[in-house]
Parts: C-alpha cells; structure tokens; sequence
C-alpha cells in the first residue's frame, strides 16, 4: 500500500478520534471526580445538538461558535441536575454501593430526555450541513474533511482548556482533592457537593460541545447518542478511569483503530477491531492506559 | 419522603390512574378495526408516524366516502400499537392489539425484523396481515395470513438491473462496472445477494467494489476512497440508515465522485435529505422503491401535502394508504368484518380499480399462495429539484429521467 | 434470613407463579407474565456474579444472546429440537463463561465490567456479519411442542416459571454455601478474603459458569416465548443488560429476592404503559417509565428490598462485653520451637526502600510485638509474610517450608492467620455469618462451619451478638469480630495489624486479654502497633522496624530503653534532652 494511502487512513482516524475524544472527556470527569457512571451522557449530547442546531437556524450562528456558546447553558443545567437528582444518592459514603443506584438512577434520566424530545421536538432528523461539512483541505495527497477538522481542533483547545482548569486554578485543584480524598477535603473546608455539582455540570458542558461540532456535518434526532455510547465508555476506560488525558487519547485511539481496522477486517467488522484492542489494552495494561495502580491492602 | 420525591410519586400515580379514568373514545359496536403496528417512539419513530399518516388519510376517505358499503356503511377505525425500537416491544405491540379487540386486519411493522415477529403473532390469531416490507423470507414461511404487496428484494434486485442497463443503453452509456454499497441490514442483503452472485456477471458487469458495513458507519472516507479508485459506472446503494447515508453522500461531493447511484428503497428519498445534503447534490440520485406517486395521483399527493404538512408524498404513506382502501375491499367482497372472512377474500381478490390497485404499480392486485403480489413490479424513483418523482417506468412517470452528468 | 424462611419464601413465590398462570387468561397478560418470570431469572442469574461476588458484569446479555441463537440456529439448520438444543446453548455459554473469565477476572472494579461488555457487542457485529441478523425461528405446524412451541400461552408461563424456581433454588444453595460465604466475602473485600483462606479465583469463576447458564436458558425461552425472530439487537444488545441491572437494581442487589421483586414491579408497569398510555401518545410511556425508576432510586438507592427491610439503627444493647471465665491467666509458657523463620527480607516500590534486609523468628506461643514509627515498612512485611507481595530478596519459612511465593489464600490454610488495619465486615450479613467465611478455610460443610463460627465468637466473649448486624457493633465488638473471623480460620499463629487502633484504654485492655486468652489456646501471635505503649505489657518481645531496617529485638524494658529506638521514634534532640531511661516511663 502507498505510503500516501496509509497516511490517510490514520488520518481519517485522528480526525473522527478528536469528536469521540471531546465526547469522552466530559464523562471521564465526572467518573474521576464523583465515581459516577452517568448514563444519559450521549443524551445530553443530543441536546447539546439540538441547542446548536437552534443557534444556526434561529440566530444564523456557525455550528462550532454554537457548540462553544451551549457550555454556559449546559453548566448550569448540569448543577441543577446534579442537585435535584444526583446528590441524593451520591457524595455520601460508600462509592461501591452508591454506584448501583446512580447507575439505575443515568438510565432513568436517559428514558426520560430520550423520550420527552422525540414527544417536544419530533423524531424527524434535523441537519445543519455546514458548507464544509462536504469540503477537504487538500494537504499534498491527503484530504482532511474540513468540519472535521474544525472540530478536531475546537476539541483539543477545549481539552486542553479543561486540563488547565484542573491542574492550574485552585477551583481544579479543589475538585481534584474532593475526588481523591473527600473526607479529607472536607476537613480543608472544600464542600464536596458542590465539587460534585460542578464536576457534573462541566462534564455536561463539554459533551454538549461535542454534540455541537458533531452536528456540523451529523443529523439530529432524539436517538442520536445510541450510536455513541458504547464508543464513549470505551474511550474512558481505555484511557484509564478518571484521567482525563487518558479519555482524551482513549478517543483518539478508538478513531485510530477503527480506520487502521480495516487494513486487516472487512469493512463490516470494523468495530470488531476496536472492541478487541480494547479487551488487548485492558488485559496488558488492567488500569487503562493512564489510570492509576490500585493499590494493595 | 422528600417533597420531590413525593411530587414524582404523585405524578406518577396520576398518570397511570388516567387513562383508566379517561372517557374512551366513542366506538360504534359495528365498526371494522385495522391495526397498525409500526414504531412510533424511539429510533424509527418518524417512519412509523410517516405510515400512520398514511393510513389516516386513507380512512377518512372512506369513512366520508359512506364507510363500507355491504356492511351497512360500517366506519373503518384505526387501532395504532407503538413497535417501540426492539422486536421484543413490536411482538408485544401486536399481542397485544390483537387480543384486546376484534381486529379485522393489520398493517405494519416497518423494520423487516419486526415484520418478521409481527406476522406471526397474526399467523397465531389468524388475522390477515398486510406488509410493504421487501425481504423475501417474510413470505417463505408456509404462512397463510402474511400478504406482502411489495416485490421481494430479490426480483427487485433483477428487475431494477434490467431497467438500469435498459437506461444505460438508451443514454449511449452502456455499464461495465458496478459498486455495492450499503449495510448489512435484511433488505439491503437481500437485494445485494442476487447481484453479487449471478446478476451482475450475467449481464457482463464487473463488480469493481463491495463495501458493506455495520451500522453506524464511522467514516465513509475509506469507502469513497475505494470508489474513486475504481470509477463505477453505477453504485448500488443500500445505506438505510439516515446518518451514514448522509456521510456517504456528503463524503461522495467532498472527494468529487461522480457515479450513478441507485439506490434499494425508499428511505432514499425522505424530505429530510433536502436540508442535510442540499437538494442541487441530490440532484440525479435514484432508488428503487415499491411504490411512489404515479402520474394521474396529483390530487391525492396534494391532499396529503395540505393535510400532513410534509413537503411530498412517498412509499411508507403511500403504501399504508394503499393497504386500508385493499382492506376495504377485501370487507366489502367477504360481507364481514371477520378476520377469517377477510383473509379468504385477499387470498381471491383480483382487483384492477379504485385506489388500491391504482396506487400499487402495475395496478393489479393478485396474490400467489405464498402471500406475494402477482405481477409485482418496482418502481424508480429519481430526485430532481429537491423532490423525487416517478422516472420509470415511463408510462407512469411524473417527469422523464434526467441523465447524470 | 433464617434457612427455613429462604426455602419457605421460594416456595411461596412458586406457588404464587403458578396461580398467577393458571388464573390469568388473557394471552397478552401471559406475556407479561412470562416476561416478569424470565428477567427475574437473567436478574438472579446476574446477581450470582455481580451481587454476591460484587464482580459487577455488564455483559451477562452475551450468554442470554448465545443460549437464544445456538438453540434457534440448531432448530433451524439441524432440525434439532430447542430442548436439547438449549442444553447446548447452556453448555456454550459455560464454555464462553470459561473463556471470557479467565483473562477478564484479573481486573478490578468497573473495569471488569466494562471489559465484559466488549464481548456481547463484539457477538453482535459477528451475527450481522455471519448473515443472521434475523432468524425468524420457523413454525412447526406438526409436532410444534417439540419445537417449543405452544397453542396454549400458559405453557410458556409454567416453562418460565420452571426456569425460575431452578434458579431460586440455585441462588439459595450457593447463598447458603461455602462459595456464597467465599463470594460475599470477596465483594467486600477481596484481599481479606484471601487472608481467611479463600481462592478468590476460583470462586469467581465458579459463580461466573453458574451465572452463565441460566441465563443462556432464559435467552433460548425468551426467543421461543417472546421474540419469534432472533436479531442480534434483540438478544446481544443493550436492551436485555438493561432490563437486567434494572430489575436487579430496582429489587435490590445480593440478595435472590431482589431481582423477583424488581421484575415483579417494574415490568408490569412498563407493559401497562405500553399499553394505556404509550399506544395514544407515544413517547410518554418512556418518560413516567424513567421517572419511576428516578424516584426509586432516589427513595431507595440500595434497591427495594433493603429499604423495606431496615430497621431502625438502634439494636437492643447488650451488656458490655466482659470476659466470662476466669479472668487469671495462666503465665505465659515457656515459648516453643520456631514456627515462622523471616530471612534477609527486602522490598522496594518505586522511589521507597520498603523493607531492607529485615530478619527474626518467632516461637511456637509467643506474643511478638512488631513496632516501630510510622512509614517503618510494618504492614509491608505482614503483607510478604501473608502472600500479598513478593519479596525482592529474602525468603519466609513456615514451619520449616517455604512459603515466600504462596498465595494468600494458601497461607492462611497452612495455618497463618491475619487481621488489618481497618475492620471489613460485610453489613448484611449476622455476626455469626461474618466469622462463618473464615470458619470455612478448613472445610465445606455449613454446619460445621458455623459451629466452628460460634466457638470462635465464644472466645472472644462475642457469642450474645451473634445474631445482630454488625452496624450494631461498637469498634472494640468489631475488632473481637475480626479476630473471632481470624480464630475461625484454625491458625496456629495470628498477624494482628493495629488490633488496638482507636480503642479507648477499656478496650485496650479488653483486647489485651483477648489476645492473652488466643495465646494461651495454643496460637502464637505476632501484634504490629505504632504505639510502643501499648505492647509493652502484652508482648514477650518486641522487634523494631525503621524506615524498613530491623532496628532492635528483645525484651520489651530493653528496647524502650534502647537509644536507636527512643531517637527512632522522638528523634535525636529529645533523647539528647531527656535521656534513655525517661523514654520507658512516658505516658502518652
């Protein structure tokens, strides 16, 4: 195969890996901070859609200023969530058994968004079909969607945007404390519930970007993040469970494989491909590819 | 208890206490029922709404027409059932509408998978049962209460060869190579297979490229890739689901590939395409479906349009309108409202007029012992202008075939 | 739960099934009907792995999808009937159990469960890919029961509800088992479940192939009764994971009458939705659905049946534990020959020299006091000398074998005991149940597991909490349970880690003569505490750690007087203010 022909298979990946990526942060946040496995994530994302999708065609906004002008929104819409339906069964003792009903609890939450849109809003698909949605950048042999592109970009900024946040403002640090230690944060006058309403609310945030640069070039319907879930999850366990670096490469990664999969899959088996390097790095590597040991006794 | 959870405890009571309380819809005893099972939430909700609209229209016509006249003027009644988005709630669906009520005959489900399901339970409870879908095992199970009105995938996949290499003859530009692209959904396997494995190569085509996949497609650019290596004169094309169709066709401009694409089916040509792809690249794209608007069905069409608020008319609504008024006149030969009555009476009819015949190409309704329609025929389909008209066969067709630069 | 009333309950339910099925008579009701009895099953199956192990599994729908599609693809292409074809699904399901186990069980926590997603996702792409994405299962019109397949909707209800009594009784049986004490004890705490003596991986798996085979039944069931066509969505897909977690969290993990009463309430609601509301206005059959589970899970978020069933915290107190018997104790013997021989012990992590060259022994019946400041490498060495970490250097002998590379679990049954830091009870279990998983390490039976239980409690002056839930307990009760827990496992020597730690000074003493009491029952036991203090009285000899370095050994007055260690633990300036002999008389 030309060597111009495999740049751009790994290309194509890198590129859709960045959307996966940005989606998955917001869920590795929200894992790593307040242990919760939050199953309306991609419903949320959905929504984040549709409030792009309003920007363009209400206020003739371009999709990826959209995607960055529904972080305000969905913040707060994270905190109230978390408020009036989280914090009750979390944030209080034991993680392990916390899980379950937060589990139960995200699923409950998705049936209901999922539903209430396709009931408010109609299932009929919307488009915002950017015009570069169907354009490339010729870049020597290979061409790069330009949506894609944008988005990719868009993703990493914010990214690394949030990295900062975390590791450089003491409103990050004080999150990063309340999830390694609550008691202890407690103790340092740091109010957990809160840390936890606001991880949650940006993990709501920049999913809901994700589904804004998502929908430059995909169709919006109340059932879009069913074909995203899955990938989601994957990512953040790849990564490593609460390191946000890792969801972030675990996207990529996810992009990568499922383009350089079909070098050696047929076409229909492509997410074959990314299950099993899935299943390959977690049983090398059982933490994910940044997570941290657990510790013995 | 918190006071939000009690709210929600409330709430909650009040809705499943409602419908008990709720005045029933005024049914007169001697009204004839028809089911329609079709998903009306979840991920395929719009198609099953788009059948219901249909079916709606249908029954005014009739019922404002003076009903069914050799049951003394009996009004038709629509009994909807939501398939949901799993096999599961489909069978349950119909289980459901079945046993509640005397049902006379149902339509329904959309998905071939719950089609599939669907036809059984009617099997079971000896209800006739009438499908657009096109797979052919629906029809291959021994069943006597299954009508398929469609032609199967796999007399669709000759027929529509024989009709495009026609066209390619006609246009000086014979075809030699071939691509087939879709997913591998039932329909689309179905009408692949007879391709890939003598149609083709019996009309001296070469399949230059076979690019299949699960939905949801992650990136079409390996695909178009393939194609724009292989330059095809024609690509079959079976991307049923609405996201990856519109990557494929959006990734197709990027790479400026220029094909013939003939589509297998009528989730082709749903307004919803025009805002996602822009109605001057889907300009020449074809498909083939089982039914669409043929010319002479203006005043229908635009009955629909006014009452819908869709921007046209197509197979799903089309085909459910069909189906009600077939109903009805299966009633009306049979005498009764009964299941059996009916059945027997679909299994003889033969019917050259009204709006049933009409409406399913080449308008004549037969069917085999099997439940397939004699004779069945498809028709193509072609977007011109932000809407899709009749191309062929031309006797029928609403605007000429436009060639594809 | 009394034994009695788990099988009365079973019973109870069953008897209920049945009635239900034979008083019902629409068709569509006998759906439901059938649907309640089949999720309760995938539930109960599920819970085995993921409620009683605590391995939390995501994709059980992969044995649910096999035992559907082998069962129908046999019917289908051999013409074999689905009643022996779904023993086959049964069987490849186990296999697949096996298989998919033995790489995924070394992981942990939600990891575990997310890699057994991946398989049931990756089955699903392989039955699109392999052309059967629907199978519709083909009716038979002469013979149809050989087929599974019944005129009569009640037949499906009665096969269901077979189904599901088997599965009870499955459930109970483990639940009243070794594997179910091994299993609860491993979703607590595994590592302190090795140390009692437990082979956590095999009893993982061992739950693993139980769970997997009725599940695989339920999904050859749920094809017949319900599906007719088998699509990979339908039996691979979220739907069936979903439908599972939601019963049994709903009802209530870790205990069999969660996923009965899960399935009993939440699918009738779903199916009435369906059926009122959701054909009218479609759609809203999915919100009131959700929010229900919401404010469920709000109201209880450990699942139905816990909630209804806790009492108020306050647990009638009894008396104060007080030591019953003689409270002279015989003088300590002389001690024995060496029992436990530690040689040249070194560990490092990365960055930290944990333990350097660190050697003694310890006699047969001694009390040996393991102290030192902390960060000195204490718990380290009770992990090598445990199994749980792997010296770099050096080895351990036990009894004249080596047992430096066994693992835990062997350890303990070699008769090497151990207790940590901090108490790992399992809250819903009695007193009595928590000491029976150590009383196990030596035997199988449940009945003399708990006799063995009540004797270890009498030991320590627990026997009248036996009964109680050890929320009830205070922290000197909790440690007697522990250390009952340690006795039951039949060591001849004991690692005690911190057992004093946050006892006020009764119950320092308490433990004291506790500790005195196992001693003069013929175990040896070697106590690490931080507080010198503390040992001073109890132990025959003291060893010394710092910063991972055998500092001293001896008698107890000498090594308090013993400058290295004052300065070890008060640093230089003090001992040069205040002198060796005023470090023995400081109180804390």
């Amino acid at each position: 195969m030309a060597a111009s022909e495999l740049a751009q298979y790994v290309v194509t990946g890198l590129l859709v890996g960045g959307v996966y990526a940005l989606m998955s942060i917001g869920l590795a946040l929200i894992f790593g901070i307040m242990r919760v496995v939050n199953f309306a994530q991609g419903d949320f994302m959905m929504l984040g859609m549709y409030l792009t999708f309003y920007y363009a065609v209400a206020l003739g906004i371009d999709p990826l200023l959209g995607a960055l002008l529904s972080i305000p929104p969905f913040f707060v819409l994270g905190l109230l969530v978390h408020r009036a339906f989280l914090a009750r069964v979390t944030g209080g003792g034991d993680p392990n058994r916390e899980m379950d009903a937060q589990l139960i609890l995200t699923l409950g939450l998705s049936l209901v968004i999922t539903n209430a849109t396709t009931m408010i809003l109609s299932p009929m698909p919307r488009s915002i079909n950017a015009p570069y949605a169907s354009k490339a950048f010729a870049v020597g042999p290979l061409l790069l969607n330009q949506a894609r592109t944008y988005s990719f970009a868009t993703a990493l900024l914010l990214a690394a945007a949030v990295y900062a946040f975390l590791t450089r403002t003491d409103l990050g640090k004080a999150l990063r404390a309340a999830a390694d230690d609550p008691e202890a944060a407690g103790y340092q006058g740091i109010n957990v519930r809160t840390m936890h309403g606001v991880a949650f609310g940006i993990g709501i945030a920049l999913v809901a970007a994700a589904g804004g640069l998502l929908a430059s070039y995909h169709p919006i319907e109340p059932n879009v993040a069913v074909n995203f879930i899955v990938l989601m999850f994957v990512a953040v366990v790849l990564g490593g469970l609460g390191s946000i670096p890792g969801a972030f490469v675990g996207g990529i990664v996810i992009g990568l494989v499922q383009s350089l999969t079909l070098l050696l899959l047929p076409l229909q088996l492509q997410n074959v491909g990314v299950f099993v390097a899935f299943l390959i790095v977690l049983y090398v590597r059982p933490q994910g590819l940044f997570g941290r040991r657990a510790r013995t006794v | 208890m918190s006071r939000l959870t009690r709210f929600l405890a409330l709430t909650l009571a009040l809705v499943l206490l409602a419908p008990m309380v709720a005045v029933p819809v005024a049914v007169a005893a001697e009204d004839v029922k028809i089911a329609l099972v079709a998903p009306l939430s979840g991920r395929w909700a719009r198609q099953g709404q788009l059948k219901k609209m249909g079916a709606e229209m249908a029954i005014e016509e009739i019922n404002s027409q003076g009903g069914i006249k050799a049951l003394g003027g009996a009004k038709i009644v629509l009994r909807e059932a939501d398939a949901g988005d799993s096999v599961e709630k489909a069978v349950s669906a119909a289980q459901r509408v079945l046993t509640r009520e005397k049902i006379s005959a149902g339509i329904g489900s959309w998905l071939s998978s719950f089609t599939l399901g669907v036809t059984e339970v009617a099997e079971r409870l000896q209800v006739p049962w009438l499908t657009l879908s096109y797979a052919d095992n629906i029809t291959e199970r021994g069943f006597k209460y299954t009508f398929q009105t469609s032609p199967v995938s796999s007399l669709q996949a000759e027929q529509a060869l024989d009709l495009v290499v026609e066209i390619g003859k006609k246009n000086n530009r014979p075809l030699k190579k071939a691509a087939l692209v879709g997913d591998n959904t039932a329909a689309t396997v179905f009408f692949f297979k007879p391709l890939r494995e003598k149609l083709l190569a019996a009309k001296g085509i070469e399949l230059v490229a076979d690019e299949v996949w699960t939905p949801p497609l992650a990136d079409a650019t390996s695909i178009v890739q393939k194609l724009r290596a292989t330059q095809p004169d024609i690509v079959f094309y079976g991307a049923t689901n609405f996201p990856d169709s519109v990557q494929m066709l959006q990734k197709l401009k990027e790479f400026n590939v220029k094909t013939i694409i003939q589509g297998v089916g009528a989730w082709l040509v749903t307004p919803e395409y025009v805002k996602a792809i822009g109605k001057e690249n889907l300009d020449g794209i074809q498909t083939v479906v089982a039914a669409h608007p043929l010319k002479g069905q203006e005043a229908l069409v635009k009955k629909f349009v006014e009452r819908t608020g869709e921007p046209f008319m197509t197979q799903d609504p089309l085909c459910t309108y069909a189906h009600v008024w077939l109903i009805k006149e299966a009633a009306e030969q049979a005498k009764s409202a009964d299941p059996k009555a009916i059945r027997e009476a679909l299994a003889k009819i033969d019917l050259t007029a009204g709006p049933a015949a009409t409406t399913l190409y080449p308008g004549r309704i037969r069917f085999d012992e099997r439940g397939r329609r004699v004779g069945a025929i498809p028709i193509i389909v072609q977007w011109q202008n932000g809407e899709p008209y009749t191309v062929v066969p031309t006797a029928v067709s609403t605007r000429p075939l436009a060639s594809v630069k | 739960m009394t034994r009695d009333r788990g099988w009365l309950g079973i019973a109870g339910v069953v008897a209920i099934g049945l009635v239900l099925s034979l008083a019902l008579t629409e068709r569509y009701h006998h759906r439901i009907l059938t649907l309640v009895f089949l999720w309760a099953t995938m539930g109960l199956a599920w819970n085995i792995i993921s409620g009683y192990a605590g391995q939390i599994s995501f994709g059980h729908q992969a044995f649910f999808g096999i035992g559907a599609y082998v069962t129908v693809l046999l019917a289908a292409k051999l013409h074999l009937t689905p009643w022996l074809g779904m023993l086959g699904g049964a069987g490849v399901a186990v296999l697949a159990a096996l298989l998919i186990g033995t790489p995924t069980f070394r992981l942990a926590g939600i990891y575990f469960g997310l890699a057994t997603l991946a398989y049931p996702l990756i089955f699903r792409i392989l039955m699109d890919f392999l052309g059967y994405q629907e199978v519709a299962i083909p009716m038979v019109r002469d013979h149809p029961v050989l087929f599974m397949q019944f005129e009569e909707p009640r037949t499906f209800d009665l096969l269901a509800l077979a189904l599901l009594a088997a599965t009870l009784v499955l459930s109970r049986l483990i639940e009243t088992s070794r594997l179910g004490y091994s299993l609860r004890a491993i979703k607590e705490n595994e590592q302190a479940a090795e140390a009692m003596g437990v082979d956590a991986f095999r009893c993982k798996m061992a739950a693993y192939v139980l769970s997997a085979a009725p599940a695989a039944l339920a999904g050859a069931i749920y094809a017949h009764a319900i599906l007719f066509v088998v699509t990979p969505d339908g039996v691979f897909g979220v739907i069936a994971i979903v439908q599972t977690l939601t019963v049994c969290l709903v009802g209530g993990v870790g205990t069999l009458w969660g996923p009965v009463i899960g399935a009993a309430i939440m699918i009738p609601i779903s199916e009435i939705l369906d059926a009122t509301a959701g054909d009218r206005f479609p759609g809203i059959q999915g919100v009131v659905y959700g929010a229900t589970l919401m404010a469920i899970m709000m109201w209880a978020p450990e699942g139905l049946f816990w909630r209804l069933r806790r009492r108020p915290a306050s647990v009638a107190r009894a008396t104060p534990v007080v030591p019953t018997a003689a409270t002279a104790e015989a003088p300590a013997a002389a001690p024995g020959p060496v029992q436990l021989e530690v040689r040249g012990i070194s560990k490092a992590f990365i960055g930290l020299q944990a333990l350097a060259d660190v050697s003694f022994e310890v006699r047969e019946g001694e009390i040996l006091g393991i102290i030192g400041p902390n960060g000195a490498g204490k718990t380290t060495l009770f992990n090598v000398l445990n199994g749980f970490l792997l010296p770099d250097r050096g080895e351990v002998r036990w009894l004249g074998q080596p047992i430096t590379a066994l693992r835990p679990h062997l350890v303990c049954r070699r008769g090497i005991g151990r207790t940590f830091q901090v108490v790992r009870f399992f809250p819903h279990l009695t007193v009595l149940e928590n000491v029976m998983v150590g009383a196990f390490a030596h035997g199988d039976a449940p009945g003399a597991a708990r006799e063995r239980a009540r004797d270890a409690l009498g030991r320590v002056s627990l026997a009248g909490q036996a009964d109680t839930l050890p929320a009830g307990l205070t922290t000197l009760e909790l440690r007697l349970m522990e250390l009952a827990r340690c006795l039951a496992t039949s060591p001849r020597l004991v690692l005690l880690d911190e057992p004093l730690a946050g006892l006020s000074s009764d119950g320092v003493e308490m433990m004291a003569v506790m500790i005195r009491r196992t001693r003069a029952a013929g175990v040896t036991v070697v106590i690490i505490e931080h507080t010198i203090q503390a040992l001073v009285k109890l132990a025959d000899r003291l060893v010394v750690l710092d910063h991972g370095r055998r500092l001293a050994e001896g008698a107890p007055g000498d090594v308090t007087r013993n400058p290295a260690v004052i300065e070890a633990y008060l640093g230089k300036r003090w001992l040069a203010r205040h002198g060796p002999d005023h470090a023995a008389t400081l109180r804390p």
